[in-house]
């Protein structure tokens, strides 16, 4: 089993798989943006033909990565239960214009078909959309999306748009993250080996919340200190002193590049107006 | 030679300081030349890195001037110069770390100076091969072990091509064989010309340099060449300093009328110059030490554990570690960073159960996740690496009272009096003060004292000594044989040999994720090949002792460990 200490491995960033598959070798722009196309697609995509569709891109992105399912299925798991909440709540509060056909009634509550169906593609949806986070974080490094936005805003340089204090910030949050998780880990620890209880167990949210309070405000306080400390460092290695900073990364769109976004594209209008298609 | 670096008059307070509080500097005059070493030493906490965070301009003077290379330090117009000119190592490495990625932080301070990426990559490429991290260029920096984040640290600074590289305390975290990799770097560096200015606790470093600058409550105490320096030892005694163990030993054996030369300061003269012996007759057998009752209080059998387990992050930490520890005895764990020393702490107490085998400990079974963790915590305390970067209160009485709290004793306030006093706290004097305002051996007492003050019988320390000054140290290795001597057993993982050659009886060591031997410490020290096998180095007392036979002098059932205890056996010794 793994330790309750572990946040790191609950830490969805920083999860990424170097591969040397036809997709990891596409620019990172091209990724992330294919990547948002599907995702905002899924989110609108009307009925099931579109979901199926999202399913067969997100499909073909772990095919083509080489990207393992255990992972994914691990964070599916995680988050069924909020999943099922949320859908549970849609058949009770579901309401149509239209005359439903009731299937069942309980205590006064009817479900109706249609109920049933809105909160089936609910649940279709989140482990879809679950499913293309993982690809996306186990496919594109972190220091990719950085460079990926860099690249994509620099344009807007010109217009007075701060491209690279932009891009720092989004640097440090990805650095970040897994020091804010480790930065627990040891807190955590600490408590525990001085008599705190981390162990409860059972449902009990009233005790998990109060658990968590003791740990959030040293995590914040830690934070903090590690920021100033970093802060000084950057400095002394002569970010402030900058009035205009390169990048370590050169970036070229190929043909392969454009193919991969022209069949995001398509597959993302496909999916949209799949209502209409269908 | 030209003065690169001239410090005039140098104060400095915080802003925020209230009046009553002292300067931290309180004028500084100091030059330093064009590719010289400088190392300086200091009790924590008397000022030293707030001094180099002048050269580099992080802090302003509050009186007085710092110029380098004619540039005054003070101004803000002229730190782009300044930061191309000076790079600057941290105490703790994976601080300075920004990016994502090994290579992109090399190439972080490229990037500040504005350098075409073909040019990036060039100088980038050149430092992974000099770092040895050409194939951790992708990782993410959290996963590297000490050795490479610190020298990814360097290689981060080195890629700007300074002229003057600062470094504060590079090695207190970094074990024998990694530091001395570390050092033969900085010689070399210094060796093609860099200006070096060096923070140390480690006195024989200071031997690597051309100058030793000694620090005391924020003023220059002494200034010289470290031969001189360290023939200052009244001096350096009365400000809680220290001298090279070799000095010290070369010292000892002067007053036992031996003929060992002055200026000895490295092990290797000294042993060159330990006597033979004369005699020939056998020397009165001592009279074997009583073994105690050896008792297992801790059981450790086949443990395996995989960190991050299920993620493209697993590490394994542990492979099939075996562990018995004696009560009522203090019992060393060594072996050199990344070993599974921490890893296999962390489950005598709980904090992790085992993937596979079996914990027991005082009868409890650690493994079954129904002992609940609290019980497991009632009986062990484990003091974790740099306890003071894990508080998590505000006031140094409510964070030793936490454990106290949890349990809910009802006597905490007599508790916490007492554990402070233990470590050396006044109680009235610091439980009201605020956690941020400690010095750096302050905050680690209250470490030990939060972890004491639950007073379990077993007790686990990782490297408690780590960054500690040597007076400091001293006060916490004579803690530990007094907290033994109160019937507790103590179990301390730790890099030093030295320190675990003094006080332990049992002793371990560990090499990935294994222990390779468990034998008493006065047998496992002589093993040469089992300690090079760890990737550790045999301590001083022991090369003596070594040597001293080999010279044919009778210490085979000496267990002197301790320079008082070798000394003493050499004087009943018919000379």
């Amino acid at each position: 089993m793994s330790s309750r200490f572990e946040f790191l491995g609950n830490a969805t960033l920083g999860q990424y798989i170097p591969r040397e598959s036809w997709f990891h070798k596409r620019d990172p722009r091209a990724r992330l943006i294919s990547f948002l196309l599907i995702f905002i697609s899924i989110i609108f995509s009307p009925g099931w033909w579109g979901l199926f569709l999202g399913l067969i891109f997100v499909g073909f992105i772990y095919l083509l990565a080489s990207l393992p399912l255990q992972n994914t299925w691990l964070g599916i798991k995680r988050a069924l239960p909020f999943i099922l909440i949320l859908a549970f709540l849609q058949i009770l509060f579901h309401q149509t214009g239209e005359i439903d056909e009731v299937l069942w009634k309980i205590i006064g509550i009817e479900i109706t078909r249609s109920s049933l169906t809105s909160a089936g593609l609910l649940i279709a949806r989140f482990i879809i959309l679950i499913a293309l986070l993982n690809g996306f974080v186990m496919s594109l490094s972190a220091s990719q999306v950085t460079t990926a936005i860099y690249h994509i805003l620099k344009p807007f340089e010109g217009l007075g748009f701060p491209v690279n204090d932009l891009t720092m910030v989004v640097q440090i949050t990805m650095r970040y993250i897994p020091l804010v998780a480790q930065l627990a880990e040891k807190t955590t620890k600490a408590q525990a080996a001085r008599g705190a209880d981390w162990e409860q167990r059972g449902f009990n949210p009233i005790k998990q919340a109060k658990r968590v309070i003791p740990l959030i405000v040293p995590l914040i306080v830690n934070s903090l200190k590690a920021a100033e400390t970093m802060a000084l460092a950057m400095e002394s290695r002569g970010f402030n002193a900058a009035h205009k900073r390169s990048s370590f990364h050169i970036l070229r769109l190929t043909w392969n590049d454009f193919v991969l976004l022209l069949i995001s594209i398509l597959f993302s209008l496909i999916i949209l107006f799949s209502g209409r298609v269908f | 030679m030209t003065n690169l670096i001239s410090i005039h008059n140098l104060h400095y307070r915080p802003n925020s300081f209230p009046p009553d509080k002292p300067d931290i500097l309180k004028g500084i005059d100091l030059e330093i030349e064009k590719g010289s070493f400088t190392a300086i030493i200091g009790r924590n906490g008397s000022g030293k890195t707030t001094l180099i965070k002048h050269i580099n301009g992080l802090l302003s003077p509050s009186k007085g001037k710092v110029n380098v290379a004619g540039l005054d330090t003070s101004e803000i117009k002229n730190h782009p110069e300044l930061r191309k000119m000076v790079g600057m190592v941290f105490q703790n490495p994976a601080d300075q770390i920004v990016a994502s990625t090994v290579e992109e932080d090399i190439a972080f301070g490229l990037e500040n100076l504005n350098l075409p990426p073909e040019e990036i990559h060039e100088r980038v490429n050149k430092q992974l091969a000099e770092a040895e991290l050409l194939r951790e260029a992708k990782r993410p920096p959290h996963l590297l072990s000490g050795g490479q984040i610190q020298r990814l640290a360097l290689a981060g600074v080195l890629a700007r091509r300074p002229e003057i590289i600062l470094f504060d305390e590079p090695t207190s975290m970094l074990d024998p064989i990694t530091r001395r990799a570390f050092l033969d770097r900085l010689s070399n560096l210094h060796n093609h010309g860099m200006t070096i200015i060096y923070i140390t606790q480690h006195m024989e470093e200071a031997f690597l340099a051309e100058k030793v600058v000694v620090i005391n409550d924020g003023k220059i105490k002494l200034v010289g060449k470290p031969e001189e320096i360290f023939q200052k030892e009244r001096i350096l005694y009365e400000i809680g300093l220290d001298i090279p163990e070799s000095a010290k030993f070369a010292q000892l054996f002067r007053e036992l009328g031996w003929d060992i030369p002055e200026n000895i300061f490295t092990p290797n003269t000294l042993l060159e110059t330990l006597p033979t012996y004369q005699k020939t007759k056998a020397p009165k057998k001592t009279s074997p030490s009583q073994e105690s009752s050896r008792q297992p209080i801790i059981k450790v059998e086949n443990v395996h554990y995989t960190y991050l387990a299920g993620t493209p992050l697993a590490k394994n930490a542990l492979t099939g570690a075996d562990l018995t520890v004696n009560r009522g005895v203090i019992h060393g764990l060594a072996g050199t960073n990344g070993s599974g020393k921490s890893t296999l702490l962390q489950h005598l107490n709980g904090i992790y159960r085992p993937n596979e085998g079996s914990v027991i400990v005082e009868n409890l079974d650690v493994g079954d996740l129904k002992t609940p963790l609290i019980e497991i915590v009632k009986k062990v305390g484990l003091v974790f690496q740099n306890p003071e970067t894990q508080f998590f209160e505000v006031f140094v009485g409510d964070e030793i009272a936490f454990g106290p709290k949890q349990f809910g004793f009802d006597d905490i306030r007599v508790r916490v009096k007492k554990a402070m006093a233990l470590v050396g706290l006044d109680f009235e004097a610091f439980k009201d003060r605020r956690l941020e305002t400690l010095s750096g051996g302050e905050k680690r007492k209250v470490a030990l004292a939060s972890t004491l003050i639950l007073d379990q019988d077993i007790l686990l320390f990782d490297e408690p000594t780590a960054g500690m000054d040597p007076q400091s140290r001293d006060e916490l290795l004579s803690l530990f044989t007094q907290l033994q001597e109160e019937g507790k057993t103590i179990l301390i993982a730790s890099h030093r040999l030295d320190e675990i050659a003094q006080i332990t009886v049992d002793l371990s060591f560990m090499k990935s994720g294994q222990v390779l031997d468990t034998s008493p410490t006065r047998k496992l020290l002589f093993d040469n090949k089992l300690l090079l096998g760890a990737g550790l180095c045999p301590p001083l007392i022991v090369r003596i002792v070594e040597k001293l036979i080999e010279n044919g002098w009778p210490l085979c059932d000496c267990q002197c460990f301790t320079p008082d205890k070798l000394i003493s056996f050499l004087k009943d010794l018919p000379q």
